[in-house]
């Protein structure tokens, strides 16, 4: 039962901890984005196509979070293992 | 055209040519559920850049920043949760059904990410050429 309550612990702290880090990434970088384009709206295409690339390169890691989360709750490698140790309930 | 928006190209068409050829390469050297998570994960990322790539565009014009402000930093932000919002929701249903298996998933997602490290090692090689010249 450790087990399991663990996976789901983990899974949560997971997604929670990276959301929060992606979350105050991007904002600070759309944040500083805007500021700069507001400073030197001609600066806009090249400040438009490094934030994209930021923000892809940002959010891919939160992506890979959640996937990760889901696995331990879901497709947990060791699951049937534990379940069966469990005596199959 | 400028070199930046080369870039932003370059990752566009380099993010469905890995995702052709992961795909081939799946369906071809393995099991069918890890071929399928290569493909769904690859399509998913793929599209999300593009959705990304269009607000982006939209939002970030010169004129539209100085009239609404910061208030943009919410709008760009709202419209990012609500996308993955729904591709979490994909991929959910993807790994809870065991539709797919999930290091293909994994594999799949990590397009986007190869074509930028595709693009930044193309750009450091012109560069350095440049520079022997």
């Amino acid at each position: 039962m450790e087990f399991l309550v663990g996976s789901v612990w983990a899974a949560g702290l997971a997604i929670g901890i990276a959301a929060f880090g992606c979350g105050i990434g991007q904002g600070l970088g759309l944040s500083g984005a805007m500021s700069g384009i507001s400073r030197n709206p001609e600066a806009a295409g090249k400040i438009q196509v490094n934030m994209l690339i930021g923000l892809a390169m940002i959010e891919s890691l939160c992506i890979y979070a959640l996937v990760v989360a889901l696995i331990l709750m879901y497709a947990h490698p060791a699951l049937k293992g534990a379940i069966a140790a469990m005596g199959g309930h | 055209m400028q070199d930046t928006q080369k870039i932003v190209n370059f990752v566009t068409t380099s993010n469905w040519i890995l995702l052709l050829f992961g795909g081939m390469i799946g369906l071809m050297m393995t099991p069918m559920k890890f071929a399928l998570g290569i493909i769904l994960g690859g399509l998913i990322v793929a599209i999300n850049f593009h959705l990304l790539k269009n607000t982006l565009k939209n939002m970030f014009r010169p004129e539209v920043v100085s009239e609404q402000g910061r208030s943009l930093v919410g709008n760009v932000l709202v419209k990012y949760y609500i996308r993955f919002a729904i591709s979490g929701m994909l991929i959910f249903l993807l790994i809870s059904k065991h539709i797919v298996h999930p290091l293909g998933l994994l594999a799949g997602l990590s397009v986007v990410v190869a074509s930028m490290f595709m693009a930044t090692a193309l750009e450091l090689t012109r560069l350095f050429f440049k520079e022997a010249v």
